[in-house]
């Protein structure tokens, strides 16, 4: 009833793509994930921010179900996208990842060719009918990922051959050429220097066009340089979600208004 | 007050002097290396004295004394009817070759004009008694020779070979019933002839066991095959089986109590002596499967089960070293579970299993202990095998097997042989770790 009302209220606006009511995580006998509940919306960027080890991308693993690799994680609650729940009996996780990309930390490219790397995803989804569809779903992917100009003439050279922040392009092109519709980024620009971190968040912004895209970030710069919502983990509670630039002015609660002034984290 | 001052005035101190604590440190590690140094240098030349041990003694296995004669097959003697009929020609035995062989001797002697006093039967003594069956064999692959001259090369008696190689001489055979002075009297005139002569003995290599009577025609080429017909065997079962096992262990297998004990008893069977896989392949191949004695399929079994372990442990090591960011690559574009681990991990790996088999091939490839249990040591002196299945069937020998037979027996010839099949088999040994060392080399990726 009550989660009902809440997303009327927001649809409004902007649709709602995830919706998480009463989410608790657990490694072992460890709380890490305490009562989120969070409405994610569709076509926005959404910043998790929060000292570290306070859940958030404990929590943005949740999301696309990367928590199901580690044993002994349990996760209680109920996560929608689309209004199904990812954590119904019926869903397999593989098939929830092809629509829930992911970005990770380190860039993690294959020890292929930047042709393959963007290509694999496509061949075992069977998105592709021939060469020529394949070609031209690697070209848009290379394209959206902002590294199409760099790599074009050397599509068969290994992946891993590229700087750190290719190499983070790369992985977001790759993550895009499987046609998600959320894609998930936990601390994307970590390991990379300023400038490709200006380029990596270039890129985000125009992302934001076709994706609800979701980016954990140590920095809160980055947060309220990218995102139009943000969220504030805080020792496995979601502590304040709202607009950005509202978190960052106004805060209503004191430990946020600590965090982003410096006090804790 | 003066305390103060004096401390600072003791800690001063110039960078151009060692210190005392700095000298005695330098000392320790100067020390250290050098003991380093005489570990490695006492290694090594433990490692030169073995090999030089190895190739003195093994070579003279592959040099071999043959004599040259022209023999003359007496068509009376082998062939009474005169019509070539081959069931005929058998009739005759070995010992009907040796007057031709005797009287090839005495001819070659009354050419060369050496004198001796020895009866004909006893010049004889100076070929191999396979000499005897070498011209039957010509005899009855080539019938229509009979009643020619034929030029044959014959191996020399060990005796002699072991003259011409300085193993025997004349004040050692004072007891020795195969051979007399006059003989190797005999043999020094035909050396000077050049009709005897010592040249490399292929034979060595591609030949089979010979009784105790004949070491010069002993060779390791049968178990050889024995010994290739075992290894296919292990890697044919050893390798997918422990690679899938280890996949399992290592990506699927729920981390609980009884994956834990699994995996402490494949480190313990590593572990676990040869022999006791030998027995264990005896009790269960053969006393109860009811498989053949002696043969490469029930020795490749026994061997795969002691190379399992090695292959599991070293594909799992391969497999964990594997980072999981490329797992994780790999499931965040939606690949399944068996996907991100054959189209990413198991290709990472493949080069560090690849290694790991082919060393536990070598180690397998020289287990002699558990061969002794299922039959495959002893004189099995069989002909190379005709197709893969009599191959895997037939009684055969490993070239480890070989060598302990030839190094258990009295005769000083098979014991220059035993040296000799040591070389082949570090041969072979060496050249597996190689192949493993230049595919790790070679396929290796850094992160």
């Amino acid at each position: 009833m009550n989660d009902k009302n809440i997303m009327e209220s927001h649809m409004g606006t902007t649709a709602i793509k995830i919706s998480a009511r009463d989410v608790q995580v657990y490694y072992g006998d460890n709380h890490a994930i305490k009562d989120v509940s969070i409405d994610i919306e569709d076509k926005t960027v959404t910043a998790f921010i929060g000292p570290s080890g306070c859940g958030k991308s404990t929590f943005l693993r949740c999301l696309n179900r990367m928590n199901d690799t580690i044993d002994i994680c349990n996760v209680t609650g109920s996560i929608r996208i689309d209004d199904e729940d990812i954590y119904d009996r019926r869903v397999d996780p593989v098939q929830l990842r092809a629509k829930v990309g992911m970005v990770f930390q380190k860039p993690n490219p294959f020890p292929k060719s930047i042709y393959d790397n963007v290509a694999y995803g496509p061949r075992i989804h069977g998105l592709a009918q021939n060469k020529a569809d394949l070609d031209e779903i690697v070209e848009r992917a290379l394209r959206r990922g902002a590294i199409w100009n760099e790599v074009k003439d050397r599509l068969q050279s290994p992946g891993t051959g590229l700087s750190g922040g290719q190499q983070q392009r790369l992985c977001i092109a790759r993550a895009v050429a499987t046609e998600p519709e959320v894609l998930l980024m936990d601390e994307p620009c970590s390991a990379l220097d300023p400038i490709a971190t200006a380029q990596v968040e270039e890129l985000i912004d125009e992302l934001r066009q076709s994706f609800s895209v979701v980016i954990v970030t140590h920095s809160m710069q980055q947060a309220a340089r990218v995102s139009q919502k943000t969220a504030f983990f805080h020792l496995g509670n979601m502590v304040e979600y709202g607009e950005t630039g509202q978190i960052f002015t106004t805060p209503q609660d004191p430990r946020t208004e600590s965090y982003i002034t410096g006090r804790i984290g | 007050m003066t305390d103060a001052i004096q401390k600072t005035e003791k800690k001063k101190s110039s960078l151009l002097q060692l210190d005392a604590r700095t000298r005695t440190r330098n000392a320790a590690e100067t020390r250290f290396k050098a003991y380093g140094m005489i570990a490695i240098a006492f290694g090594l030349l433990m490692l030169s004295i073995l090999v030089f041990n190895i190739v003195t003694r093994g070579a003279g296995a592959y040099q071999q004394t043959f004599v040259a004669l022209e023999v003359e097959l007496l068509a009376g003697k082998l062939d009474e009817k005169g019509d070539r009929n081959l069931d005929d020609i058998k009739k005759v035995s070995t010992f009907g070759y040796t007057p031709l062989l005797s009287n090839a001797l005495e001819a070659k002697v009354a050419e060369l004009e050496i004198e001796t006093d020895l009866k004909a039967k006893k010049m004889v003594g100076i070929l191999s008694k396979s000499a005897a069956a070498q011209v039957r064999d010509y005899a009855l692959n080539n019938p229509n020779q009979i009643g020619e001259t034929v030029g044959f090369e014959f191996l020399a008696s060990s005796r002699v070979d072991g003259y011409l190689k300085g193993r025997v001489s004349r004040d050692s055979i004072g007891n020795d019933k195969n051979i007399s002075p006059a003989q190797l009297d005999l043999a020094d005139a035909l050396k000077a002839e050049g009709s005897l002569a010592k040249r490399f003995n292929m034979s060595f290599i591609t030949g089979s066991d010979a009784s105790d009577a004949r070491p010069e025609a002993a060779g390791m080429g049968t178990s050889m095959i024995g010994s290739f017909f075992m290894m296919l065997v292990v890697l044919v079962l050893a390798l997918p089986i422990g690679v899938a096992a280890s996949i399992y262990l290592e990506e699927f297998a729920p981390k609980n109590w009884i994956t834990d004990i699994i995996e402490v008893n494949i480190s313990n069977l590593a572990a676990v002596p040869s022999i006791v896989f030998g027995i264990l392949g005896l009790a269960v191949f053969i006393n109860y499967m009811y498989l053949p004695n002696s043969a490469p399929l029930v020795g490749g079994l026994v061997l795969t089960l002691m190379t399992l372990p090695t292959i599991i442990i070293s594909t799992r090591a391969s497999l964990k070293a594997v980072p999981p960011s490329i797992r994780d690559a790999a499931l965040g574009v939606g690949a399944s579970k068996m996907q991100s681990v054959f189209h990413h991990v198991l290709p990472l790996a493949a080069p560090g299993i690849l290694t790991g088999t082919i060393i536990g091939l070598a180690q397998a490839l020289g287990e002699t202990a558990p061969l002794l249990l299922i039959g495959m040591v002893g004189f099995i002196a069989s002909n190379p095998p005709d197709s893969i299945a009599t191959g895997l069937l037939s009684p055969n020998s490993a070239m480890p097997a070989q060598i302990y037979e030839w190094a258990k027996r009295a005769d000083p010839a098979f014991y220059e042989r035993a040296w000799g099949g040591i070389i082949i088999l570090l041969v072979f040994l060496v050249t597996m770790n190689t192949v493993a060392v230049i595919l790790r080399r070679r396929f290796e990726r850094r992160w």
